[in-house]
């Protein structure tokens, strides 16, 4: 009998994807019952409160100082963009450890910048403004770069079009250059979401209180065991994961409408 | 009145050619390809800079220095419609207009006018991304006229359109410079588009020099270089 090959490639494609998702299959391990009460509880929804509100403060200054550096950097000539890409490749090439000791430092009561911010109060170790400011360093470049690739993809015809019809830059702008990208952009957004929230090893140096969801895991994992990192974790889950799947799903979809 | 000396280096050739256009009147450039043709109309809209030369409409002074897109008030159809797929058909043709003109009713009566003119009633409401590239050209066309430029650049505009509606395009164009009276610069490798569109003015160029100047009957008659005769001559 003749096997179609379509469905052996089909057969290959669901093995490959079954060992993709296999790790999520732990989630019905057998571990005991899982810990929600007392301390575990209150920490938890503490540590999920940090993360959303945080992280959410984080990707507002990324998308606002990110959006314009992108655009800027999409209208440069190659040289120009070769080298503003290389400085945004910085902070994701980076060792995550290393960039929270780096930042401790230089942001911390050491470094120049520290002490100045130290003077108005602003205190850049184990508080939401490190939380905050670690965040941005490890999810802007993905963001910018993300953003750039997506204004890359609006035709420049299209854009001197809107200008030969009467509309001044930062109109074409608005009306051609961003709606024509969103998607893109939205993409770029939330792979600099997922990867903000679910940042630990900058973020356990620069600010290990207030503790987010990734430190409290590796907290309740250490002071309390698996049990108590379980129901964390299936909350770290639904708040990470949902916005870069959607997002991706209606832009394959726009793409093959 | 148009007025142009444009010097722009390409590739391999230095487009050197001097211009002059009357209120209302047509000229054609023909040429090889890679002759510096549709680097003239990028010079004049702003797309491509002049290495040297100027370039001035009326009053406005083009270049030097390099007058930005949105102020040229010029019209520009080249091969690709260049619609704006996330706007529907409508938004298309009055993109570009202020709120206060778009209020105006002799704006809307024009609108109007051009929507049953150019067929586009049926597609009013569609969106630009799912209309067909006859359809498409002929909102490009509505959406450049909506402005009333006074200098209509055509590149190429017909190119891969089937005869019959290059026809009708090429008659919509000869109706509506004669109503709003606007110039026009024409550049398409069909010497008979050129030769219906622009009868009165030819340009042909060659590695970026101007060969010959004339009307279309002298062009045709009497080819200043053999590429050109050549050019001319039905396959």
């Amino acid at each position: 009998m003749r096997v179609d090959r379509r469905w052996l490639a089909r057969a290959g494609a669901a093995l490959f994807a079954l060992a993709l998702l296999y790790p999520l299959t732990a989630l019905f391990a057998h571990i005991g019952p899982w810990q929600w009460g007392g301390d575990v509880r209150g920490s938890a929804l503490s540590s999920v409160r940090v993360s959303l509100l945080l992280t959410g403060c984080a990707m507002v200054i990324i998308v606002a100082v990110g959006t314009p550096v992108a655009a800027y950097i999409a209208r440069c000539r190659i040289r120009e963009r070769l080298f503003w890409q290389a400085v945004l490749l910085v902070p994701i090439l980076l060792p995550p450890l290393a960039l929270g000791i780096l930042l401790t430092l230089a942001f911390g009561p050491h470094g120049t910048v520290g002490k100045c911010l130290e003077h108005f109060g602003i205190v850049m170790t184990n508080s939401a403004a490190a939380f905050v400011s670690t965040q941005i360093y490890v999810g802007v470049g993905y963001y910018v770069l993300g953003a750039v690739a997506a204004f890359d993809a609006v035709p420049l015809t299209l854009q001197n079009q809107a200008a030969l019809l009467g509309l001044a830059p930062r109109k074409v702008f608005l009306r051609v250059t961003l709606p024509l990208s969103r998607l893109g952009l939205a993409v770029a957004l939330s792979i600099a979401w997922v990867r903000t929230i679910g940042e630990f090893g900058a973020v356990v140096v620069t600010a290990y209180y207030p503790s987010g969801m990734p430190v409290q895991l590796w907290v309740n994992l250490q002071s309390f065991g698996l049990p108590a990192v379980m129901p964390l974790l299936v909350v770290f889950l639904a708040a990470a994961l949902p916005l870069p799947w959607l997002v991706h799903v209606l832009a394959q979809r726009q793409r093959h409408a | 009145m148009l007025k142009a000396h444009i010097v722009k280096k390409r590739c391999e050739i230095t487009v050197n050619v001097s211009l002059e256009l009357d209120k209302g009147s047509s000229l054609g450039l023909f040429g090889a390809s890679g002759a510096g043709k549709s680097t003239i109309l990028a010079c004049i809209a702003g797309i491509e800079e002049p290495d040297d030369g100027y370039v001035k409409l009326g009053n406005l002074q083009f270049f030097p220095p390099s007058l930005p897109l949105h102020k040229r008030h010029i019209g520009y159809l080249t091969q690709e419609p260049g619609l704006f797929p996330h706007l529907r058909v409508s938004e298309n043709v009055s993109f570009g207009i202020s709120n206060e003109l778009a209020a105006d009713k002799e704006h809307s009566h024009w609108i109007e006018t051009l929507r049953d003119r150019l067929q586009l009633a049926p597609l009013w409401h569609a969106p630009a991304s799912l209309i067909s590239g006859g359809q498409a050209r002929r909102v490009s066309l509505a959406r450049m006229l909506a402005r009333k430029p006074p200098l209509v650049l055509l590149d190429e505009p017909f190119a891969g359109l089937d005869r019959q509606l290059v026809r009708e395009l090429i008659d919509d164009l000869i109706f509506w410079s004669r109503t709003l009276g606007f110039s026009m610069i024409a550049v398409d490798h069909q010497a008979e588009v050129l030769k219906r569109l622009c009868p009165e003015q030819a340009i042909a160029l060659e590695a970026g020099e101007i060969v010959q100047r004339g009307k279309w009957d002298e062009l045709c008659s009497t080819p200043a270089t053999p590429l050109l005769r050549s050019l001319l001559t039905p396959l």
